[in-house]
């Protein structure tokens, strides 16, 4: 388990990159340095990645993210700042011994399969560990192994080729599990599959994670993905993060509007929970009615399917049975449909006043 | 503008290397005719018949059984017209100029794929040696590396060079960036991603390279033949420069199945060493089984099976090179005493046919007489070079002192004339006899019409076309009336062929002593004036300090003569004989001629 910190950093392609980083700190925007012919794809990324986290960086093509991705293992050399691994600088290392942090701590897992076309599936699988020089015998059976746990059994003699675009992700993430590696660096690694099975690899990866409990950094342009995922969010706008959360707080405090024109879309009842619609009970709940109850981290969608059968504010649960709140339909409507306001009296020759 | 001594320069540098780098050209000369000699002596060892299996068996296991008995055939083919031994030499110097272009072209093409910078000085430096004719740099690299296999090669090298380089390089740049970013990711270091990525990966264009100089190698092997590289190169350039459409076709189709054979060879092999096409194949393979089951002509063995075909059959061709290497040299026959000791004397001719007859004689005498001959088939600006560099000790047809008066007045100082041993040679227009009424050169006059206003001439560069358009068409009032066609002796020779066999009306450049004047009834349109001038001597000349270190050979080559009797007598022989058996035919001519070798070499 390994914590990652990074250390404003920033990444500028061009000529004479300190200056321009020089200008980025003191508040230079990124057009400013186009016209010099310097692009900024980074500006002054601070994070932490705690144990065992999925860090998601959000952002549309060209915001950086890639980019900033391929700093944290070095495959892009910073131009200021540090990437701190298990409190280890990476940048300060020789290309020799970041090839064997590569090897041994870090794994990737990228966009388009990156399968080797002229290896087996096993030979791909046991990729990592060739590398290293772990004798054939014990490659293949971590590769076997690792191919289990994505649930690639018996494929191990195919071909890449041979195979969906799905199964062929499930190689590549069996590749980088296989190396035990502690830290994940996945690169819009499901962007590329059909919604279905997108959805089918990020249930698989957040079983996987239950039990692996790696630190990962996820890419990706899809908001929903990144809160289906994420324990903690970076939306990345033109090299900069505007907003370092987790879902709830972006999705109920977005930072700008650029991030709030994002959340439109955001299917917010698989977002929220439970504890973050709840309000106090006015008078203390009948324990004993007996009605469904709910725990703090229901989702929303399942809790308006609870509320729909209870004949009164649903009750929210601690795992002790004590009461943390209620939840009544007014309130679970309003924040589907985003309206805090409470709602207003019927006046005269109305019917009903509806929310859009 | 003014006139920028570039040709200068060059010709001054040339010398410059010559003098200094001497030492680095005959290493390398030595490593390559080694090589050369070395794969030459293993594909010539077994019999014909047998190696031509062991190619058939490769074929088979490489692409079927049809490209098995295809290849068989081909290869019977080309023993059965008699040209296996000169197929072999061709094969070893493709292989040897295949062998180092590769070993230059991979690692320069693994270095230009990873420097832009090196890419782009590459670029125009690989443009050069493609575009450049070969026989520019054939000379200089005569000079450098002296007659035979070596400029041939060396030749072949640089025109090859550069799809080698440049496959190399394509083939790895189109290496998918995001598999060699996944290999660096997992921290694998350059050398290594180089190796199990982007080689591996890069084969199959590697291999269309090889293939692609394999074949440029193969259509350089007639220019290697004008220098001395021998094997099927020398009869093409042999049947070219006699217009023997026969040899000439023999040994182009031998020409053509070699290259047939390694292109197929090169191309399955490329799908076969490379695991992308491995699996291809298997796909291709699974794919044609599930629609039509097992096809007897596709069938292809196991590797393991080819093996073991290609293992007995070498085994075979190896016990009986045994066998065979155990028979006795052919002792040298004839009575004279035995001056040479062995000594090695390297003779050089220009394939042309009295050329061709006192070489062979003269290899026979000497060889009566105790001398290793080699003699070496070259172009005339290659024999020269070679003759000046010492590489070659002596040659019988100069001739002197106009034909080849700008050769002799650039290499003088390195020359020691022996002496005309045949002559006067004429130089003259001629015309078939059936030509009625067409005897001297003031009968060409008034009768353009019939002759379509045209003079059959040889090569522009040639000393006889300057007279002939300079002086004898002025001198007997031609000129405007006649237009001299330039062109090629062969092509000349094969105007005149044509032209004879529909006895269609033509006049020719054409010198004395020449055979078409044995082969086809025709006349020498005479000089009244005296235009053409005194003709040459066939001169012997030979590397200076020859006569020094052969004081004996000296002393018979300077008594050397031959009147044009016994010339055409002998050159009729060799006509007779066939390519191949020059020397058999000049041992059959000397029984003729008996007190000739007494009188030769006393």
């Amino acid at each position: 388990m390994s914590r990652l910190q990074a250390d404003h950093l920033y990444k500028v392609f061009g000529r004479r990159p300190d200056e321009a980083v020089k200008k980025l700190a003191d508040g230079a925007d990124r057009d400013e340095l186009r016209a010099d012919g310097t692009t900024a794809a980074v500006i002054d990324a601070s994070f932490v990645v705690e144990p065992g986290q999925i860090f998601v960086v959000m952002g549309l093509s060209g915001s950086g993210k890639s980019t900033l991705l391929r700093m944290l293992n070095g495959l892009l050399e910073p131009t200021a700042g540090r990437v701190l691994f298990d409190g280890k600088d990476l940048t300060a290392l020789s290309p020799r011994d970041l090839r064997t942090v590569r090897s041994t701590k870090i794994s990737m897992v990228f966009q388009h399969f990156a399968l080797f076309p002229h290896r087996s599936v096993l030979e791909n699988a046991a990729y990592g560990l060739e590398v290293q020089g772990v004798p054939r015998a014990e490659r293949e059976a971590r590769a076997v192994e690792a191919l289990e746990l994505c649930g690639l059994a018996g494929w191990e003699k195919s071909w890449p080729d041979e195979l969906s675009g799905g199964m062929q992700q499930r190689v590549g993430l069996a590749r980088a599990l296989a190396t035990d590696a502690d830290l994940l660096l996945m690169d819009e690694s499901f962007s590329a599959l059909d919604p279905l099975i997108r959805r089918d690899m990020q249930d698989q990866l957040l079983e996987l994670q239950k039990r692996l409990k790696k630190t990962i950094v996820f890419i990706t342009h899809d908001l929903n993905e990144a809160m289906r995922l994420g324990d903690r969010i970076a939306v990345m706008r033109d090299g900069r993060i505007v907003q370092l959360g987790t879902a709830e707080d972006i999705l109920i405090r977005p930072a700008n509007d650029y991030v709030a024109s994002f959340i439109q879309d955001v299917d917010r009842s698989r977002v929220l929970t439970a504890a973050s619609v709840m309000t106090t009970p006015e008078h203390p709940a009948p324990d004993s009615c007996g009605c469904e109850t709910v725990g703090p981290d229901t989702l929303v969608a399942d809790l308006c399917a609870v509320s729909a059968r209870v004949p009164h504010p649903v009750a929210v649960k601690d795992t002790d049975g004590a009461v943390l709140g209620v939840v009544p339909q007014s309130r679970l409507i309003g924040f589907i449909g985003d309206e805090q306001r409470p709602p207003l009296a019927c006046a005269t020759g109305t019917e009903v006043i509806s929310h859009a | 503008m003014p006139r920028l001594p570039l040709g200068p320069w060059v010709d001054s540098s040339v010398d410059w290397l010559q003098a200094q780098l001497a030492w680095l050209f005959d290493a390398v000369s030595a490593a390559v005719t080694g090589l050369y000699d070395g794969i030459d002596a293993v594909l010539s060892a077994p019999e014909p018949l047998l190696f031509a299996g062991i190619l058939a068996v490769v074929a088979w296991w490489l692409r079927g059984l049809s490209a098995g008995v295809l290849a068989f055939a081909g290869f019977a083919l080309v023993d059965s017209i008699e040209l296996w031994d000169d197929a072999m030499s061709t094969l070893s110097l493709v292989l040897v100029a295949t062998l180092v272009t590769l070993a230059i072209a991979i690692p320069l093409g693994i270095w230009a794929a990873r420097s832009k910078t090196v890419s782009a000085v590459m670029r125009p430096v690989l443009d050069f040696m493609q575009t450049m004719p070969a026989m520019v740099y054939l000379i200089p690299g005569i000079i450098f590396f002296g007659v035979g296999v070596v400029p041939g090669i060396i030749a072949t090298i640089i025109f090859a060079l550069p799809p080698g380089v440049r496959m190399t390089e394509l083939g790895i740049r189109q290496v998918d960036g995001e598999l060699v970013e996944a290999a660096e990711a997992f921290g694998t270091s350059p050398r290594a991603t180089l190796l199990r990525v982007q080689l591996p990966l890069a084969l199959p264009t590697i291999m269309a390279g090889v293939n692609q100089v394999i074949m440029l190698g193969l259509s350089m092997v007639v220019i290697a033949g004008m220098v001395g590289g021998g094997g099927l190169g020398g009869a093409v350039y042999r049947a070219i420069g006699n217009v023997d459409i026969g040899l000439g076709f023999e040994a182009g189709v031998s020409i053509v199945i070699l290259a047939m054979y390694l292109d197929r060879m090169t191309g399955a092999l490329g799908r076969q060493v490379s695991p992308l096409g491995r699996r291809a194949l298997a796909k291709a393979r699974a794919a044609v089984a599930a629609r039509t089951g097992a096809k007897v002509w596709g069938h292809r063995p196991q590797p393991v099976t080819a093996l073991v075909g290609v293992v007995v059959l070498a085994l075979v061709a190896g016990g009986m090179g045994f066998l065979g290497a155990g028979s006795p040299a052919t002792a040298t026959a004839g009575g004279g005493k035995n001056t040479g000791h062995g000594k090695e004397i390297s003779l050089g001719y220009i394939p042309w046919d009295e050329g061709i007859a006192s070489t062979f004689l003269w290899k026979e005498l000497l060889e009566r007489r105790g001398y290793e001959v080699e003699t070496r088939q070259l172009e005339a600006g290659a024999l020269y070079t070679g003759l000046a560099g010492g590489q070659i000790d002596f040659q019988t047809d100069a001739w002197l002192p106009v034909t080849h008066a700008q050769y002799w007045e650039k290499y003088r100082n390195k020359l020691e004339d022996l002496g005309s041993w045949y002559g006067p040679t004429s130089l003259e227009l001629s015309v078939p006899s059936y030509m009625k009424g067409v005897d001297s050169l003031d009968d060409l006059k008034g009768r353009s019409g019939e002759f379509k206003g045209r003079i059959i001439g040889i090569e522009p560069s040639a000393g006889m076309m300057g007279i002939l358009k300079d002086k004898v068409l002025n001198d007997y009032g031609l000129k405007g009336e006649y237009k001299v066609v330039d062109g090629s002796t062969p092509g000349m020779l094969a105007e005149l062929k044509r032209a004879y066999d529909k006895k269609e009306p033509v006049v020719v450049t054409l010198w004395s002593p020449h055979w078409a004047y044995s082969t086809y009834d025709l006349k020498k349109l005479k000089d009244p004036k005296g235009s053409w001038g005194k003709g040459d001597g066939v001169h012997t000349l030979a590397r200076k300090g020859f006569t020094a270190d052969n004081p004996e050979v000296g002393a018979w080559l300077k008594n050397f003569e031959l009147t044009e009797k016994q010339l055409t007598d002998l050159e009729a022989a060799i006509q007779q004989s066939g390519k191949g058996k020059e020397q058999e035919a000049v041992r059959g001519w000397l029984e003729k001629n008996p007190g000739l070798p007494e009188k030769l070499t006393p």
